[in-house]
C-alpha cells in the first residue's frame, strides 16, 4: 500500500510514493522547492543512488549538503558553492597576513620591553626593583583586564 | 575526411562527437577522469543543460567548479563541498582568535608603557577599535552551518593546489 501523502520527490516525478521511498524522509511534501533544486542539478536518480550508498544515519546530513549545493548552484550557475570556498581562502590569506604583521609588531614590542628592563638596572647590574636611577614605576593604575586576560589565557588552548 | 578524436564525454557516452559538441572544449580526450567524475555526480544531461544556459565565456569556470564539487562529493559522499566550507570556516575562526590574542598582548604591553593613567572610557574605545577588524571579518561571510564531524571530512580541501584543476 502506498503512502497516501506523497513526498516532494514523488509528487514532482508523478509517481507512487512507496512506504520505503528513499527520498521521502529528506524531501517532505511541504518543501517542494528543496527537491526541485536537487532534481535540477543532480537529478532524482543520482540523488537516490548517492543516498543509498550512504549509511542511513548519515543520509539526512547528506541530503542537507546536497540541497545546499544544489541551491547554491541554481543561484550562482557559474561557481555554485565553490564561490564560498574561494571567499574563505581569501579571508584566510587576509587574516594570516594581519596575524603575521601583528606578531611582528609584538616581537618588536617585546624586544623593546626587554631592552628597557635591562637599561633600568643599576650601575652594578642590580635589578631595577632595588632602585636604579631609571627604575620602572610600579603599576599604579587599575583597569578591567578581565577581557584581555581571558584572551591571553586562550593562548594556551590554541 | 580527417576526424579529430572524440572528446572524453562522447567517448564515455559512446556517441559521435559532433563539431559543436558542447562538452568538447572542456573535456578533452586526454583527461577522461574529469568528465567521468562530473557525469557520476551530476549526470551528463544535467551538465549539458547547465552549460547551455550559460554564455560561452563563463562555461570554462562553470566546468571547473563542477569538477571541483564532483571531486569533493566523491571524496566525502556525506558532506561534499560543504565539508570543505565547514573546515575552512573553522580555520578562519582559529586564525581570528590567534589574531585577537596577539592584538591583546600588544595592547597589554602598550598599556604598561602608557605614561598617563588611561581611563575606562579610553580603554573601551581602544578595545573597540581593535575589535573592529575582528567584527568586520567575522561578519563579512555568514556562518553557513555547523555540520557534524564526518569521518570522511576533507582535512585540507585543496592541499595548496590551485582551486581549478
Amino acid at each position: 500500500m502506498s503512502n497516501p501523502k506523497r513526498c516532494a520527490a514523488c509528487k514532482s516525478l508523478r509517481r507512487r510514493c512507496s512506504k520505503d521511498c528513499v527520498l521521502a524522509p529528506y524531501f517532505p511534501s511541504n518543501d517542494p522547492q528543496r527537491f526541485a533544486y536537487v532534481h535540477r542539478i543532480f537529478g532524482a536518480s543520482n540523488i537516490s543512488r548517492m543516498l543509498m550508498q550512504i549509511p542511513v544515519d548519515q543520509r539526512a546530513e547528506a541530503a542537507d549538503s546536497m540541497s545546499f549545493e544544489a541551491k547554491s548552484r541554481v543561484k550562482d550557475p557559474v561557481y555554485g558553492c565553490v564561490a564560498v570556498i574561494g571567499q574563505l581562502y581569501q579571508q584566510i590569506s587576509a587574516v594570516q597576513r594581519e596575524l603575521a604583521k601583528t606578531q611582528g609588531q609584538l616581537a618588536i614590542y617585546t624586544a623593546q620591553q626587554e631592552q628597557q628592563m635591562v637599561s633600568t638596572q643599576g650601575y652594578y647590574g642590580e635589578p631595577s626593583w632595588l632602585g636604579g636611577v631609571n627604575a620602572i614605576q610600579p603599576n599604579t593604575f587599575h583597569f578591567n583586564q578581565q577581557s584581555l586576560m581571558d584572551l591571553l589565557r586562550l593562548r594556551d588552548n590554541i | 575526411m580527417g576526424g579529430t578524436s572524440p572528446c572524453a564525454s562522447c567517448k564515455l557516452l559512446r556517441r559521435r562527437c559532433a563539431k559543436d559538441c558542447i562538452f568538447a572544449p572542456y573535456f578533452p580526450s586526454d583527461d577522461p577522469h574529469k568528465f567521468a567524475i562530473v557525469h557520476k555526480v551530476f549526470g551528463a544531461s544535467n551538465v549539458s543543460k547547465m552549460l547551455q544556459e550559460l554564455p560561452i565565456h563563463q562555461r570554462g569556470d562553470a566546468v571547473s567548479s563542477l569538477v571541483y564539487e564532483a571531486n569533493a562529493r566523491v571524496r566525502d559522499p556525506v558532506y561534499g563541498c560543504v565539508g570543505a566550507i565547514s573546515y575552512l570556516q573553522n580555520q578562519v575562526s582559529q586564525l581570528q582568535m590567534q589574531l585577537a590574542v596577539a592584538q591583546a598582548e600588544i595592547l597589554c604591553i602598550q598599556m604598561q608603557h602608557e605614561p598617563t593613567m588611561p581611563t575606562h572610557h579610553q580603554i573601551d574605545h581602544h578595545d573597540h577599535e581593535k575589535s573592529l577588524f575582528l567584527h568586520d571579518t567575522l561578519n563579512s561571510i555568514p556562518q553557513y552551518f555547523n555540520f557534524g564531524n564526518s569521518s570522511n571530512v576533507i582535512q585540507d580541501p585543496l592541499k595548496r593546489e590551485s582551486l581549478w584543476t
